[in-house]
């Protein structure tokens, strides 16, 4: 009998305790589900959305038909691809160092005390968060071919230049242009992300070296380098990011030219995508920078992991 | 002496910082310039002059003035709609999804965080052209939406405010739940004030991402009255000499797209550097 109730007690407490955890499940899920919509939605259907695509000859109108491999081949064929993956890597090769160079140099230089130092960092930081209609049409308007373009006329009244020149005529000429700019726009967020870093390098590690003797260089290459090494990791995986996407500039600098040879991926993807209107092919493009960006990927992965991980580790 | 020698040493490097710093503002400023000039004056002019003669507002009054067909204004409006509206809209689905990621236990926590985490590492382009025949099936093509919901999914914002979330001390939210605290109540009354510096940085990041936004909205904007302030722009440029839609006008409009995100940086500079910080949370 006794057992009987206690039976009886036990369902009933099992009960309420699946009650308990429904109730806690459905609480959690309800503060979750709103995102969770929108990411399903706007995350994980497009990426199967988009692989899937890539197998198909697809545009918004018309017809829609399986072609298996052909948008791979087709664009692994295409002269014009590659040459856009040459453009792009390049423009990683060169361009990352020099904003992380540039970038270091003025972290460095901000770091101290300085009069002002609030408006030194507005110069030089703003410009990041600048739209690139502002500064690219500033920046192309600077550019201008005529005499009076402000970089024409400064060049030649310095001798440097005998005449004017059109300066995104040949593609030395319009990938310096495109990299200068490049460098003044977006060093500002990497000099915050070594600032930040910078100022949570210890005094005393810098004391203690300058008692053993060593000179600025040794300081940096000693200290401060390894102490920042996580933040330049983590900064060089932004870079290479960013530097994949590469639209903006050559769409208004040089819209791909001179003959191709500022083209970037995002920009042939562009070109296949919308304005040849085939999304089939663009997203099997897309696909293809998603492999070559993979590596860096895996490696932006890893890095959140760890500091996940750490910050749970307490 | 050494004192005073050490301090004139940094006045002259101050110095010598403001003038280098003033060079590497000189585009804001040739831009600024020539946004007071008349366009005509503006090419035409040898040597170019840094203060125009006759200085004239006409390039701001065009702009706002839509006869062109392309109102610069709408277009601020259009931006000024979006940029809030995906913000606000960024915020309140973030905070409470950030909420449950970081302190709520559930069937499947583990399975949706590290996906979350797992979409941080992939480039923006795979997105691009799923995103775009998605909002064509939505039927939202050349609408305002089209511009606000597909950041919503993003997870870098929920992944922030989890972090900053974890360092809530256990023993404010025991005292809660001994006082009987709702969940939602609590999210509201104490999680929401004690996150508020990363709310901040992460509003204004967002913010400035849809103020900003370029190839998105070109692709997804066709009609002249939805084009948000950079749209606005670029087709609102004519020719350089363009009397009327020339370069002077698009100094003009280019400057009105810098002067707010100015603004908010000189007066938030300080959360800027905190979200340095909150992004590069473990970087260390």
């Amino acid at each position: 009998m006794a057992e009987k109730t206690d039976i009886l007690m036990e369902k009933q407490l099992k009960k309420m305790r699946m009650k308990r955890i429904l109730k806690r499940e459905l609480g959690a899920w309800g503060f979750l589900l709103p995102h969770f919509f929108f990411f399903v939605l706007f995350i994980v259907i497009p990426v199967v959305y988009g692989f899937v695509m890539s197998f198909y000859r697809w545009s918004l109108l018309g017809t829609t038909r399986f072609v298996g491999l052909d948008n791979y081949v087709r664009i692994w064929n295409d002269s014009r691809f590659w040459q856009s993956v040459k453009n792009t890597v390049l423009f990683a090769i060169i361009s990352i160092p020099l904003v992380m160079a540039v970038s270091m140099i003025f972290a460095l230089l901000l770091k101290k005390k300085w009069y002002g130092k609030l408006w030194l960092l507005v110069a030089f930081v703003s410009p990041t968060f600048f739209s690139s209609v502002g500064v690219l049409t500033t920046w192309r308007w600077i550019f201008s071919s005529a005499p009076n373009g402000l970089l024409n006329y400064y060049l030649t009244k310095l001798g440097l230049l005998k005449q004017p020149i059109s300066w995104f005529e040949t593609p030395a000429r319009a990938w310096a242009c495109i990299i200068g700019v490049t460098v003044w726009w977006i060093i500002g967020f990497s000099i915050l992300l070594y600032l930040g870093a910078l100022q949570r390098i210890p005094p005393e590690q810098y004391e203690a070296a300058k008692i053993d003797g060593a000179g600025p260089w040794a300081q940096f290459i000693h200290i401060t380098l390894p102490w920042m090494r996580n933040v330049l990791f983590f900064d060089v995986v932004r870079q290479v990011l960013l530097a994949f996407g590469l639209f903006d500039q050559v769409y208004f600098f040089t819209a791909g030219g001179p003959a191709g040879s500022t083209r970037t991926m995002v920009y042939y993807l562009y070109m296949v995508g919308f304005e040849r209107q085939q999304l089939g092919r663009a997203a099997a493009i897309s696909w293809y920078m998603f492999i070559i960006i993979f590596g860096f990927a895996l490696i932006n992965l890893f890095i959140l992991t760890k500091s996940i991980r750490g910050a749970e580790g307490e | 002496m050494s004192k005073k020698k050490n301090k004139l040493l940094r006045v002259i490097i101050s110095v010598a910082l403001w003038l280098f710093a003033a060079l590497w503002y000189a585009p804001i400023f040739w831009m600024f310039s020539t946004s007071l000039k008349e366009s005509t004056t503006a090419t035409s002019e040898y040597p170019p002059k840094w203060i125009p003669d006759n200085p004239t507002l006409d390039n701001y009054k065009r702009i706002f003035a839509p006869a062109s067909g392309i109102s610069v204004s709408k277009g601020i409006i259009n931006s000024l709609i979006v940029s809030i509206l995906g913000t606000l809209a960024g915020l309140v689905v973030a905070v409470p999804a950030a909420y449950a990621l970081s302190r709520l236990k559930f069937k499947g926590k583990k399975v949706v965080f590290w996906s979350y985490v797992a979409v941080l590492a992939f480039p923006g382009i795979i997105f691009l052209i799923p995103h775009y025949f998605i909002i064509y099936r939505l039927g939202l093509m050349d609408t305002l939406a089209a511009l606000i919901l597909p950041g919503l999914g993003g997870t870098f914002g929920v992944f922030l405010l989890r972090q900053y979330m974890l360092g809530i001390p256990r023993e404010l939210e025991d005292a809660a739940w001994i006082d009987g605290c709702s969940k939602l109540r609590f999210l509201v009354t104490i999680v929401v004030p004690y996150i508020k510096p990363a709310m901040i940085v992460l509003g204004l990041m967002s913010f400035l991402g849809y103020w900003n936004s370029f190839l998105w909205p070109l692709l997804v904007l066709s009609s002249p009255e939805k084009f948000t302030l950079p749209i606005a722009l670029v087709r609102f440029n004519a020719g350089w000499g363009d009397p009327y839609r020339g370069i002077g006008t698009l100094m003009a409009g280019a400057f009105i797209s810098v002067a707010p995100v100015l603004v908010i940086f000189i007066v938030f500079r300080k959360y800027l550097m905190q979200g340095i910080y909150l992004g590069s949370v473990g970087k260390e």
